[in-house]
């Protein structure tokens, strides 16, 4: 059984079948081995993995139960400074539809940053896939050039984007600035050299065994990619899915200038909320956090429902 | 590499399951699918490649708010906004303080994100609910995070009064520090997940094997699970340090402007220049000065790590069976000897 | 591989549906009305004290407004004055963008000075229904001088003072102070049992300015005189000293405050915590409302004589406040000017206007709205009184920059303030810094600085 030792490994030469990782330890799965049901793949002692996922637990708590505590207290008292609610009402969670179109930005965002994700991913596997599996002239420069500009900040390309697509606009009649599609593009671009770089670190350890068979068989690259690889990098997606979500979900800097009214996300509707007028009135800070712990909700519920995805089904050691 | 018709003489050809090291696998020069690079290669030179060019065009012209209207031809000054930048603006010390600041936070964030990592590896009830409350810091919106952290750091605030401390942390000199505790509860979830996916590709043989040799849980962490964690935590490192030079909301919400002299980043200095000054020239030469710094150590940082050509293979499955063979040697011998 | 080609389908669908369902929306709908001659782009503050009024009054102006045109209203907002910056800029160097502004009065010298805006000539001040319609004071900050404006006054919103009529009563105060030191020593007075004489917010991003603003004024100085900035001068030095006094030497502000922004010192004073709360407009009567100091408040003008002095010096300036409101401005770049006009002229009608200040509490600026509302609401007099005594910033393209070297020397000091004293010659050094940048900036603007 020669697997390459790589990281981002998966050892699958077969069809991964519906492979977890319990499937290793299935109690007689190998001959003299001891039936008790001790998970080899354990990383962690008991004790430890408690105390960890404790302190972390607690670590991310504190601030985060300041929102939900502030969401149900009164703004004058979030502005006092309190932590824990002196008084209660649900009222801002209803407020806060009415007070800003926090719906319409809600469903704005999920297309917008969803299409983001999964084109991102999408883009992100092929164009990783050729910079990975194959020799041609500038592929290292490609490769470095990706990383260069991820470090590119927003601000310098806030005003110059503009005037692009303000330009792109003039010269073909296409309106973009305040589409939806137009901040899909943006979105899709600055989300793409991180997603393929997630793809080329996790390919790098795809064994090639399996796609030279199928190569041999008389497969096109295209083919390759959809039947061969695609399956084996799931993880690399998700992450790199998750990551221009994310992305498109939280942009402030480039929703603001680029949508109208209708196609505001949900990030540009927050700011909304964070109004605080010259020697007026306090923010309604209660509608803000509650706002954004209905934002927040969205992004955690498709985590999880995706971070299944995210098990070593490929380390069956199935491989024969 | 020709396509063979028949497949067992290939067969024969080909030695049974050869290691070969990484770096000299053969890669195919014909059929070269180039044109899937074309979607993304288009997108990244309209909405990426044109404005950088763009705004370093701006950066050699003279553009106020004077100028803006008709800002093609704006008086070109050439490298004038350059060389205010370097020497007569705080750039030097914003790059400063925003480079050792990403640093310091990137350092912290690692050990936590491995942690989390490892601690959801392995199935347990509510698995996947601990795995998304740890996504939560990250989720929320940056400027919602700086409005409840600035309230927190108060004088009279939570962290004082729980901590019984007396400091002033958003201003004076331990803002630095607040600011660095509070990008490293936001942006610790993102090397969770590079680990998360990393974590994945460990060989279920090899923790049978090391379960058979009685290797300890510390050594098994340290000698079969880290290394697979080299790559995608080399990968994290650099976005998370490029990331966190380019975070411009939290210390803007958090401190607001102008900024006190000891969190003086980068982000928000040339956000200042273009959109308090309108000094939009001189804002795009400082973003362009501090882009040109940053980009030689992470060539370097590219080069040492080998992370863009790859070679960092990490340890092939011969070493790591050395490896553990050397670790389980004494253990082994007992479990050998107690079987025979 | 079936689970491997299952997903694999579902993906590709998934992105499918995803960008045809984006690109079928965005040719579908024309988003960007920028172009559509039948619709009017407004861009104003976003209202989140009174969104439901907001709403109504946004819903009754378009309704009228087709009915006279028949033209509909694209409502757009900026959330802060960062964006509404940003919103300036994007549009004047694309040249596509709202058609009408209301921006904050402080803003009118950079909306000025980009030279996208349509200068008020005779013909359009006719076409928005004669200027003389509008309150004198109002037009202070509309352009550099009477014959070059681009501002049509929309609304005012004076700075005052809210003082806690209770703790006064307390204290024995009867009379409400004019002078900057009588109001120490009320604070004074009325700092004791846990209650603070002032409520001041030193880390606001604009409070402080306009607090050393109002005293240098008072005493004759206006920060920029023509081409030269006037900030290391002993008004200014005074002005800062007794504005870091308040909570170094005389006590009269909670300690905590060095680290508060404006609506923390408002809910101090919401509390009933404090006894004066300057530096505060009508709108914070919404906060107010039904808080512990509900019924025991008033608005009174704040001080317009110097620290440190009896009487107003001869060229001293009755400054009670900042000229504070929104101006509407008519974007150059567009090809909606006539539609844009009749809207300036529809809202700036009496009726307009006092509808706009029945929802919202902002002042007219319309003369004869003003009277109206003056005679019906006697309550209002010290606001009144405050518009009409405000006076505006300086006209310049640097305004922006010399705001912020203004509030940075706040910002260094706080560390000072924490351990109990700035001392003169901190002051000095960090106004000599200001007055540095400040006056660069002035050497930089072109145009004359306008």
């Amino acid at each position: 059984m020669s697997a390459h030792g790589t990281p981002f490994a998966g050892t699958t030469r077969t069809r991964p079948t519906a492979t977890l990782t319990e499937s290793i330890t299935a109690p007689g799965r190998r001959p003299g081995r001891r039936p008790y049901d001790t998970d080899v793949t354990r990383l962690l002692p008991r004790w430890l993995l408690v105390l960890v996922i404790a302190v972390i637990t607690a670590f991310i708590a504190a601030p985060v139960l300041y929102i939900l505590f502030g969401s149900v207290n009164s703004d004058v008292a979030v502005a006092r400074g309190e932590y824990f609610p002196s008084e209660f009402t649900l009222a801002n969670y209803v407020a806060i539809w009415d007070t800003v179109a926090l719906g319409q930005g809600l469903v704005n965002s999920l297309l917008t940053a969803g299409a983001v994700a999964v084109a991102s991913a999408t883009l992100a596997v092929s164009t990783a896939y050729v910079l990975v599996r194959f020799r041609f002239l500038g592929r290292l420069t490609m490769l470095r050039g990706l990383l260069a500009l991820q470090s590119v900040p927003g601000t310098l390309l806030l005003l110059p984007v503009f005037v692009v697509f303000a330009n792109i606009a003039s010269a073909t009649g296409v309106q973009v600035i305040g589409t939806r599609w137009g901040l899909f593009v943006t979105y899709l671009t600055f989300a793409l050299p991180f997603s393929t770089w997630v793809m080329v670190t996790y390919l790098r350890g795809l064994p090639k065994e399996l796609e030279e068979a199928a190569r041999i068989d008389g497969a096109s690259s295209g083919r390759i990619l959809r039947s061969v690889v695609l399956p084996l990098s799931w993880p690399g997606i998700v992450v790199s899915a998750i990551f221009a979500f994310l992305l498109g979900w939280n942009d402030v800097l480039f929703s603001t200038i680029m949508t109208t009214p209708n196609t505001r996300t949900v990030a540009v509707v927050l700011q909304v909320l964070g109004t605080a007028q010259e020697g007026g009135a306090v923010p309604i800070y209660g509608q803000m956090m509650a706002a954004s712990i209905v934002c927040a909700v969205p992004v955690v519920a498709l985590y999880l429902v995706f971070q299944r995805y995210l098990v070593g089904g490929l380390t069956a050691g199935s491989v024969k | 590499m020709t396509q063979v018709q028949t497949r067992a003489p290939r067969d024969a050809q080909r030695p049974p399951r050869e290691v070969r090291p990484h770096g000299r696998t053969p890669l195919y020069r014909r059929e070269r699918p180039l044109w899937m690079l074309l979607p993304g290669g288009v997108l990244m030179l309209v909405v990426i490649v044109v404005p950088l060019l763009v705004g370093v065009y701006i950066a050699m012209l003279d553009l106020d708010q004077y100028t803006l209207r008709q800002w093609f031809s704006a008086p070109f000054v050439g490298l004038a906004n350059f060389v205010e930048a370097f020497t007569d603006s705080p750039l030097l010390h914003s790059v400063w303080i925003s480079v050792s600041l990403s640093v310091l936070v990137t350092a912290a964030t690692v050990p936590i994100g491995v942690a989390a990592a490892i601690s959801t590896q392995n199935r347990f009830p509510g698995r996947g609910l601990v795995r998304s409350v740890y996504l939560v810091p990250y989720v929320l919106p940056a400027f919602v995070v700086g409005t409840f952290f600035r309230t927190m750091l108060q004088p009279q605030g939570v962290v004082n009064t729980v901590f019984g401390t007396d400091v002033l942390w958003l201003n004076g000199s331990a803002s630095y520090w607040a600011l660095a505790g509070v990008m490293v509860w936001t942006s610790w979830p993102f090397v969770y997940l590079l680990s998360l996916a990393g974590l994945q590709a460990v060989d279920g043989e090899v923790h049978e094997a090391a379960a058979l040799d009685g290797v300890t849980w510390w050594a098994k962490l340290r000698y079969i699970v880290f290394p697979y964690l080299r790559g995608p935590l080399s990968l994290a490192v650099i976005i998370s340090i490029l990331h966190n030079i380019n975070n411009f909301t939290l210390p803007f919400v958090l401190f607001g402007i102008p900024l006190p002299s000891s969190v003086e980043v980068m982000p928000v200095l040339t956000y200042i220049a273009s959109f308090q000054s309108f000094r939009f020239g001189l804002s795009a030469a400082m973003a362009i000065c501090s882009l040109v710094i940053v980009a030689i150590p992470l060539f370097v940082y590219l080069r040492a790590v080998k992370l863009d050509t790859g070679d960092d293979a990490g340890p092939t499955r011969k070493q790591r069976r050395a490896d553990l063979a050397t670790l389980a040697a004494p253990a082994a011998a007992d479990i050998e000897g107690a079987r025979a | 591989m079936s689970t491997g080609r299952r997903r694999t389908r579902a993906l590709v669908g998934a992105a499918v549906v995803a960008v045809a369902a984006l690109t079928l929306q965005g040719c579908a709908v024309v988003d960007g009305s920028g172009d559509d001659p039948d619709t009017l782009r407004v861009m104003m503050a976003a209202d989140t004290t009174y969104p439901k009024e907001r709403k109504q009054w946004q819903q009754e102006t378009a309704a009228e407004f087709k009915r006279t045109t028949g033209a509909d209203i694209q409502w757009e907002t900026y959330s802060s004055p960062q964006e509404e910056l940003t919103a300036i800029q994007t549009s004047v160097i694309s040249g596509q963008g709202p058609d009408v502004y209301a921006i904050g009065t402080t803003f009118t010298p950079t909306a000025y000075a980009t030279g996208a805006f349509v200068e008020m000539g005779s013909d359009q001040w006719r076409a928005v229904g004669g200027k003389d319609q509008f309150d004198a004071a109002s037009l202070g900050i509309s352009g550099p001088s009477a014959s070059k404006q681009i501002g049509i006054p929309f609304a005012s919103r004076p700075f005052v003072m809210a003082v806690n009529t209770e703790l006064l009563a307390q204290a024995g105060i009867t009379e409400l102070p004019t002078t900057w030191d009588a109001l120490t020593a009320d604070a004074d007075a009325t700092t004791r049992d846990g209650h603070f004489g002032m409520a001041v917010a030193y880390a606001d991003g604009f409070d402080p300015w306009k607090f050393v603003w109002g005293m240098a004024e008072n005493a004759g100085n206006t920060i920029v005189d023509g081409s030269k900035a006037e900030i290391s001068a002993d008004a200014v030095e005074n002005a800062y000293r007794t504005y870091f006094d308040w909570v170094t030497k005389d006590g009269v502000v909670d300690p905590a405050a060095i680290g508060w922004n404006n609506a923390q010192a408002l809910a101090q004073f919401a509390d009933g915590k404090a006894a004066f709360f300057p530096m505060t407009t009508t709108t914070s009567l919404n906060t107010l409302k039904g808080s512990a100091v509900d019924g025991k408040y008033q608005y009174a003008l704040l001080p317009t004589v110097p620290p440190r002095a009896t009487e107003r010096p001869a060229d001293g300036i009755e400054a009670a406040s900042i000229l504070s409101g929104d101006n509407l401005v008519v974007a150059d770049y567009g090809t909606k000017q006539d539609l844009s006009f009749d809207f300036v002229q529809q809202v700036s009608s009496p009726a307009a206007q006092e509808r706009y200040f029945e929802l919202f509490g902002q002042l007219p600026t319309n003369t004869e709205a003003a009277q109206t509302i003056a005679r019906e609401n006697p309550d209002l007099a010290p606001i009144v009184q405050a518009g009409k005594l405000s006076k505006p910033t300086a006209f310049t393209g640097a305004w922006s920059d010399i705001q912020l070297s203004l509030v940075d020397v706040v910002v260094q000091s706080i560390p000072s303030l924490k351990s109990g004293e700035v001392t003169d010659d901190q002051l000095r050094k960090r106004l000599a810094a200001a007055q540095r940048d400040a006056q660069a900036t002035l050497d930089r603007q072109k145009n004359g600085g306008l």
